[in-house]
């Protein structure tokens, strides 16, 4: 491992340790931050089509949303008596990538608007088909009393609902608040901005870029494009997937809505309002508005004369277009670093 | 025999708002290379002013207000909000529009709350039509009529006007349009708010036929974009042909297979993609801009 990638680890190790007591002072909670951690997975995914393979999908909730129920279905009616997590998100995340396959064989053919346009309309199609399999997604109410599942490294079970040691932090809280949940969502979305991260520097990851940057070059030079974005879509699928499967054990209801086309769309908002093409943006995107939403929606619902939090949303994600299109991490970072284009073009 | 009837009728009158929100969508398309999220929200301003409009003076008026008011709502916001974004990559201008139709959606629930109204029409509008053995609401079919003679204005201004000419080349080579001195900006403009006071008008009309919630817009945007890629991005009859063929297929399954009605039209989507990736009228150099 290099020193740069073991900074990396460190750096955002640490951040997502003091991230559920910073928010504490401000209104946030540690079940919001756990909530964060998987969300952002599924960004990341979606940062991964769009940032850095150039495809802005607008169907990720068919991943996110089908990962959790095949998880929760897994849990309800496959392991009733010792709900297993892994094996459950495994489950859901086995499905996705077929999902993803075959979905993808036919839209990596599309590019930008058709692409996008596509991705909705599969997402559609799946949202129909969950409302409509009433008998094992219960429609449009729901699935609720998803089994309490254990994580199994060994034979014991651990419970993750079981909190930390108490320890008084003063204005941050304790550090009891936190359950190991937190611990555990922030594990694997570490390990998987370390995943991405890695595929991002690897030929892989440069071939995409490539393709993403003129197409016709990369297929000059030898590449099959086409198969670079397929395996990107399906590599997303997957880890959307997860990010579904874990919030459905952990919330332990899904919502229909979890398949629908607002969901799709928040993780694109996610995505732009932190920062395209940069590997943190997504989960800074993340963090910032579902703290918001949270916070917003709370003081909102007593002033029934202002509009709803959805509008607050809508307005934040145009002015974060118009006036930071690199988004909040992708601002920070070219106010850090001179833009030698920029700087070239003045000289000039 | 006379279920089925009714069903391909209740198609045609789908389809047709299919079609009027599809060709706005492809003349945009065809212009400004945007495909606009926002125009289901357009959809859904109009169906609420027109409503509005409609129980103080009266369904014409409603029907002449709506699609004006929408007009001019468009033109803002392409001056104001869209313009800077003309060159940008399309991606960034889809989002842009995906915001907007996030707020003006929020508006509306805003200001006329959630839930679902409707316009109640006159008691001589309701009345049931005979047509030979089949009995139908006069006002569906009035509904039908109005949408074919708007959809033939809309081909005459295209196939007739010098606009409509600076259009149909732009949707073939935009550049090309520009160099030999077509005003393309004007053209986009004029285009995106006739596009929306289709989308305004139909709105308007539909609501006696829907009821109208916030959210109503994007419900027929959504099968809309299924119509444009189906029939083809940037071409008008693919619209027409896209709009009947989903209406149709989506109403006639609701009567066989009530639980696959909304599926279906996904299903004939990817079928069209498999076999004509262009759409059944499109050209296929368009997909891969």
């Amino acid at each position: 491992m290099s020193g740069a990638t073991l900074r990396f680890l460190l750096l955002t190790a640490l951040g997502l340790a003091v991230f559920p007591f910073a928010i504490h002072p401000i209104g946030g909670y540690p079940g919001l931050a756990t909530q964060i951690c998987i969300m952002a997975i599924a960004a990341v995914a979606l940062n991964l089509l769009l940032g850095e393979a150039g495809m802005l999908s607008y169907g990720q909730a068919l991943f996110y949303g089908g990962g959790a129920y095949i998880t929760a279905i897994i849990l309800q009616h496959a392991m009733p008596q010792h709900p297993n997590l892994l094996l459950a998100v495994l489950g859901g995340i086995v499905c996705c990538t077929v999902a993803a396959a075959i979905i993808g064989g036919f839209v990596v053919r599309l590019y930008g608007i058709y692409f996008a346009l596509l991705t909705l309309a599969f997402a559609q199609m799946g949202f129909f088909i969950v409302e409509q399999a009433k008998d094992w997604t219960n429609g449009d109410d729901g699935l609720q009393s998803i089994p309490d599942a254990l994580l199994y490294v060994g034979p014991a079970g651990i419970d993750l609902q079981t909190p930390l040691p108490a320890l008084d932090l003063g204005p941050f809280g304790n550090l009891s608040d936190v359950h190991l949940w937190y611990v555990f969502a922030a594990l694997v979305l570490l390990l998987v901005l370390w995943f991405v991260r890695t595929l991002i520097g690897s030929q892989f990851g440069e071939v995409l870029a490539a393709i993403r940057e003129n197409e016709d070059r990369s297929r000059m030079i030898g590449f099959v494009p086409q198969l670079y974005r397929f395996a990107a879509f399906v590599l997303a699928g997957a880890l959307t997937g997860l990010a579904g499967g874990l919030r459905a054990i952990y919330d332990g209801s899904i919502a229909v809505e979890s398949v629908g086309i607002d969901r799709s769309g928040s993780f694109v908002i996610y995505t732009v309002v932190g920062g395209v093409q940069t590997l943190l943006g997504p989960v800074v995107g993340t963090a910032v508005i579902m703290y918001l939403e949270n916070v917003l929606s709370g003081v909102l619902a007593k002033f029934p004369q202002f509009p709803g939090w959805q509008w607050f949303e809508g307005l934040i994600f145009v002015a974060a277009i118009v006036f930071l299109p690199a988004g909040i991490v992708g601002t920070f970072k070219r106010m850090r670093k001179p833009d030698f284009a920029k700087v070239l073009a003045v000289k000039r | 025999m006379e279920a089925l009837a009714q069903a391909i009728l209740n198609g045609l009158v789908l389809g047709l708002i299919y079609v009027a929100i599809a060709v706005g969508l492809t003349i945009i398309f065809g212009t400004l290379r945007l495909v606009n999220f926002a125009h289901g929200a357009f959809f859904s301003v109009g169906a609420y002013v027109g409503l509005v409009v409609a129980n103080k003076y009266g369904l014409i008026a409603g029907f002449v207000v709506a699609p004006i008011a929408v007009a001019v709502l468009a033109i803002l916001l392409d001056r104001i909000l869209l313009r800077p974004f003309y060159s940008r990559e399309p991606t960034s201008q889809l989002l842009l529009t995906f915001g907007i139709a996030l707020v003006i959606q929020e508006s509306l629930r805003w200001i006329f709350g959630g839930t679902a109204q409707q316009y109640t029409l006159p008691p001589e509008l309701t009345a049931p039509f005979t047509l030979g053995p089949l009995v139908y609401p006069a006002y569906r079919l009035a509904f039908a009529l109005g949408v074919l003679v708007l959809l033939v204005i809309v081909w005459l201004f295209f196939a007739r006007t010098n606009y409509g000419l600076i259009v149909r080349a732009g949707i073939r080579d935009r550049i090309m349009v520009q160099l030999l001195g077509g005003n393309i900006t004007q053209a986009s403009t004029v285009v995106f708010s006739l596009g929306a006071a289709i989308a305004g008008l139909v709105g308007a009309a539909a609501s006696p036929i829907y009821s109208v919630e916030p959210t109503t817009g994007f419900d027929f945007l959504v099968p809309s974009f299924v119509v444009v890629v189906v029939g083809g991005l940037g071409s008008f009859w693919g619209a027409v042909l896209g709009g009947l063929l989903v209406g149709e297929v989506q109403s006639v399954m609701t009567l066989y297979y009530p639980p696959a009605a909304n599926v279906i039209i996904y299903v004939l989507m990817a079928l069209v993609l498999v076999i004509r990736p262009q759409g059944l009228l499109g050209e296929s150099e368009i997909i891969r801009q």
